[in-house]
């Protein structure tokens, strides 16, 4: 970066002599100078051919086939031998009397979190109890509660094993990247042709899913715990293993519960998109199926059972980690008595209604329903232009270009030559400015951007973006970070996913750049504002707690199928850490830098433009790469609601068992995910460099 | 000392080096077969990338000795205490606890050794979070394999000695710095162990608070005679503690010797720096510098006027009484006999060298 240059330097360096910003400035725009030069004469340049495809995902999917045959036994024992804690927790839960189970989490409420935890339990349960939905719910929580034990010792485990082998430590932690990267349904075609149709795959899956939080915070954890008492140990005498069980997890049980708490609400979370394979009478199956039969009351009820229950499970696990919370066991105990009781009198005298007898919220369901159905015969139209206008002149031209996208009859005209050649000449023109002014960096963003605007993103020249990519990589990253780049564009191409992939970064992309924008805005105004956080923080933790799958329900209501709703799900969902991130960023300061600052005359603007800002940089691009991985995580589960490209490809792959599709089209997802998490953190580190953090 | 002369000293660390980096002691090995002083060892390990911390230093700790190792951050003091006790692996040398090599010592040996001969407090205390005081101290015992009784009431005894008693149950979140290593020494102390092991320990304390712990660690020591390397890079602390002192820089030591053969005749220019920032007239006692009476009784003070000082007295102490006197004062021990004499003009060359 030119800013970390001495000024002496600078000018004592002659002028032809580039940073490494500028060199990939230029590399970026050489490449799509040739590249759009090339196009016309080569179609090889323009498209990537059909016949330089490969049949990847087929081998891919003739090996992986091959492989889960050869372990096939293992796993059908493993899903026999999970049949029956399956069927105790079931049964504990769903069909036992509703009167043991709601006790019982009352119960449990009040000794993890006291007198208030309890109060939360019981209304959160009476909402979930009045929807009709108990036994739906309690199906999906036996699921979480069997995974959840697996996810913790299997995160416990890894992360553990990470800390005391410190050579596999690096290779521990890109398993764990990947494991999270991997889009959620991509799990589920091999698991679904390993174990069969069944609740067995949810199961698992989430386990899966759930144990890299906990072994990242375990792993935290033990890194944090001073590395003197760890000597103390050692010094006493302790053998390895009383050193790990006595003194390590103990002391760094703060962190690994914060840990629990993760590995739970991701448990959750993936028990419920599991629910598209079917086959099981859960909640997140039944907001599938109100919704594809668009009653949207229910729908909409379901989701908001899955909401509380997902709330509930949070507070409850989040109260582990504060021991001063807790409730008087005895008063626990009495209730879960109690609760006992009343399920043995509801059993055996039937006084007590049972749970599928309780439907006290359908009316209100059937009141939405009319509600919206009154809604949107009045305000129909009005939503349409909303997303007609959005799609015509905001996505539709990024996706495809202005120079196929503007049409008569959207845009009153027709794009011609003439038009792209004025539009590149201001840009150039706007370039040559900045050039003029010595910002290099930024004439090639201008260039690029005019570029990708009149061209779109989906026909972009692959070529161009493969170098593009690559130099991105290199300026992040080094060698290592640009061949990676370059070989995962190359590959998808070869996979024959190219247009797939293009699709998935043009609809992410749209996203991101929303929420950065959007929530950069209220991130800074959060931080500016305290009243303005005290609004955003409840918003921000509840759109958290909420699991992907329900983001889809009141898009879907209002817009119906689309791509628009797909785009709106991902900007609620990954908007989120955009916020978090700038906010923390901006607020924490340290006092004596505002202090000089302020000594020095700046007056509120000045210190937020010079001292809070870059001082926030290397925080706000962390939020920025949460906001990219949030948005990849949602755009897989988007494609239930109609979204081309990658995501729709794995969903298809689900639907037809497709191993090979599946399994090609995750990995492809994981490798944008990585190549975007790497890029962004690759950023964020010399920025904190530069500030010495 | 107690011990005879010719038996092995508590500990001896014999060309100890400590290297980090890959490879280290395929490194170290090729550096040294180059020959040249440590100094030149360690510029060639330095050229391949490796950090020499600790470069070939011995020393021998006698039974009973309060030997300190001062050093500025940096020095690698903290390095050596850690190879002495093998919490690091050094990457040459010996180190031998009454005789035996524990850097060639199985692990089985050395988690025996560590539960039954050596103790060791931590700059930043070490104390487990999770237990209260009396577990934190009784843990020691615990991993011994003693009975829960057993361990409570020798916790107790410890907590007692260090005089924490009433505070059993608190966790160390509760309790001020100054508390906490009261603890930290406590269950140090707990499996009654020949070898301390203290690093730093009073390093993150207020001053105040700092003074205090160093009294009561030298009342401890007085009773309990234990076989000690204490950590430090206080100058005033290593002159008030020590029997013997070390000084480390850049991995080497520079000079060992007793605090006033450091103070009077420092080895160079950089621990005489050090020696400069002293006020020897507090620092100091009329031990330090006297005359001693020789054996046959020779120079008994016959030619002594004026009052007697006592050989525990600060220089400063004994120039006042010396000021009203300019002639050779008697010099007696605690119990009134006759030790030696001081001449003001030993008094006044020891005072002198302060002045700037």
């Amino acid at each position: 970066m030119s800013l970390a240059e001495s000024p002496a330097a600078a000018l004592a360096a002659p002028a032809w002599r580039l940073g490494p910003g500028e060199r990939t400035a230029l590399v970026v725009v050489l490449a799509g100078l040739v590249s759009a030069l090339l196009a016309p004469l080569l179609p090889w340049v323009a498209a990537w051919p059909d016949a330089w495809v490969l049949p990847v995902t087929e081998r891919v999917g003739s090996g992986l086939g091959w492989f889960l045959d050869l372990i096939k036994p293992a796993a059908r024992l493993v899903s026999g031998a999970l049949a029956w804690p399956m069927a105790g927790t079931t049964w504990l839960l769903a069909e036992a009397p509703w009167p043991l189970a709601f006790g019982g989490f009352v119960a449990l409420g009040l000794w993890v979190g006291g007198p208030w935890m309890a109060a939360l339990t019981v209304a959160s349960l009476g909402f979930v109890l009045a929807s009709g939905y108990w036994t739906e719910s309690m199906n999906t929580l036996a699921l979480v509660a069997v995974s959840v034990p697996l996810a913790l010792a299997l995160g416990l485990g890894i992360g553990v094993l990470a800390f005391e082998m410190r050579r596999i430590r690096a290779a521990l932690q890109t398993v764990l990247d990947i494991m999270q990267t991997v889009p959620t349904f991509a799990y589920l075609t091999p698991l679904l042709v390993l174990f069969g149709f069944g609740p067995v795959v949810g199961l698992i899956a989430s386990a899966i899913y759930a144990a890299p939080p906990m072994a990242r915070n375990v792993l935290l954890g033990l890194e944090r715990v001073d590395p003197e008492i760890r000597e103390a140990a050692r010094m006493i005498g302790t053998s390895r293993w009383q050193r790990i069980v006595e003194i390590d997890i103990p002391a760094a049980m703060g962190q690994i519960l914060v840990g629990v708490n993760q590995c739970v609400m991701a448990a959750l979370s993936m028990v419920i998109i599991a629910a598209v394979i079917g086959g099981f009478d859960d909640i997140g199956w039944t907001v599938l199926l109100t919704m594809r039969k668009a009653w949207f009351g229910q729908a909409l009820l379901a989701g908001m059972v899955i909401v509380v229950f997902a709330m509930l499970i949070d507070r409850m696990s989040a109260a582990l980690a504060e021991p001063e919370r807790r409730g008087d066991p005895r008063i626990a105990r009495a209730v879960l008595g109690v609760s006992v009781l009343a399920g043995l009198v509801s059993w055996t005298t039937g006084i007590i209604p049972g749970a599928a007898e309780i439907d006290l919220l359908d009316p209100v369901a059937a009141y939405v329903d009319a509600g919206l159905t009154e809604f949107t015969k009045a305000n129909g139209a009005a939503l349409d232009q909303v997303k007609n206008t959005a799609m015509f002149y905001g996505l539709l031209p990024l996706r495809i270009g202005l120079d196929d996208a503007v049409l008569p009859f959207t845009w009153g005209f027709t794009w011609d030559r003439g038009m792209s050649a004025w539009l590149l000449g201001l840009a150039g023109a706007g370039a040559a400015l900045m050039l003029w002014r010595g910002w290099l960096v930024a004439a090639t963003v201008l260039l690029a951007g005019t570029a990708v605007m009149l061209v779109g993103i989906t026909q972009l020249p692959w070529p161009a973006v493969v170098v593009a990519a690559a130099a991105l990589g290199w300026r992040a990253g080094g060698w290592g970070l640009a061949a990676f780049a370059g070989l995962s564009f190359l590959a998808m191409a070869a996979a024959g996913l190219w247009d797939r992939a293009m699709l998935s970064i043009y609809l992410s992309g749209a996203a991101v750049l929303i929420c950065a924008c959007v929530g950069g805005a209220l991130g800074l105004l959060a931080a500016v504002s305290p009243l303005a956080w005290r609004v955003l923080r409840p918003v921000c933790d509840t759109l958290q707690t909420i699991p992907l799958f329900v983001f889809l329900i009141p898009m879907l209501m209002f817009f119906q199928i689309g791509e628009f709703s797909a785009l709106l799900a991902i900007c609620a969902y990954a908007v989120v850490p955009m916020i978090r991130y700038t906010r923390h960023g901006i607020v924490s300061t340290p006092a004596d830098l505002v202090e000089a600052a302020t000594a020095s005359g700046a007056t509120r603007w000045q210190m937020l433009r010079d001292v809070r800002i870059p001082y926030a940089a290397p925080s706000m691009l962390l939020g920025l790469n949460q906001t990219i991985l949030y948005a990849f995580a949602m755009l897989v589960i988007a494609a239930l609601i109609g979204t081309t490209g990658l995501g729709q490809a794995i969903y298809i792959a689900l639907g037809k068992a497709d191993l090979g599709l599946g399994v090609s089209a995750g990995a492809a997802m994981a490798l944008l995910a990585l190549i975007a998490d790497r890029l962004v953190q690759g950023f964020a580190a010399e920025r904190r460099r530069a500030l010495g953090l | 000392m107690t011990n005879a002369a010719g038996a092995a000293p508590a500990i001896a660390c014999e060309d100890l080096w400590m290297v980090f980096g890959e490879r280290a002691r395929r490194q170290l090995d090729s550096a040294r077969s180059g020959g040249g002083s440590p100094a030149r060892i360690a510029g060639r390990l330095h050229d391949q990338g490796l950090i020499p911390a600790v470069r070939g230093i011995s020393f021998d700790v006698k039974a009973g000795e309060l030997f300190v190792v001062m050093g500025l951050s940096g020095s690698g003091k903290s390095t050596v205490i850690r190879c002495l006790s093998r919490l690091l692996e050094p990457t040459a040398g010996a180190v031998r606890i009454a005789g035996e090599d524990i850097i060639a010592a199985p692990p089985r040996r050395m988690v025996a050794l560590r539960r039954r001969k050596m103790g060791m407090v931590f700059q930043h205390f070490g104390l487990f979070p999770h237990m209260t005081v009396a577990e934190n101290v009784a843990y020691p015992l615990k991993v011994q394999g003693q009975p829960a009784a057993a361990r409570a009431a020798r916790a107790l005894e410890v907590i007692e000695l260090v005089g924490l008693a009433g505070r059993e149950g608190a966790y160390p979140r509760e309790l001020s710095g100054g508390q906490r290593q009261r603890v930290g020494i406590a269950r140090s102390l707990a499996v009654d162990p020949e070898i301390w092991f203290l690093d730093e320990p009073f390093s993150a304390l207020d001053p105040l608070i700092r003074r205090q712990l160093q009294d009561e660690f030298l009342r401890l020591q007085s009773g309990l005679r234990k076989s000690i390397v204490f950590i430090t890079h206080d100058i005033a602390e290593a002159l008030k503690l020590a029997d013997r002192i070390a000084i480390m820089r850049d991995g080497e030591i520079v000079q060992i010797g007793t605090p006033a053969e450091i103070v009077l005749h420092p080895a160079d220019d950089y621990v005489a720096e050090f020696a400069r920032d002293i006020p020897r007239g507090k620092m100091m006692t009329v031990a330090s510098i006297m005359q001693p009476v020789g054996a046959g009784g020779e120079g008994g003070g016959e030619d002594c006027r004026g009052p007697a000082l006592a050989t525990a007295m600060s220089l400063d102490d004994a120039l006042a009484t010396c000021a009203a006197d300019l002639s050779p004062h008697r010099v007696t021990d605690g119990d009134g006999r006759v030790v030696g004499t001081m001449r003001p003009d030993d008094l006044v060359r020891a005072l002198g060298a302060v002045a700037p």
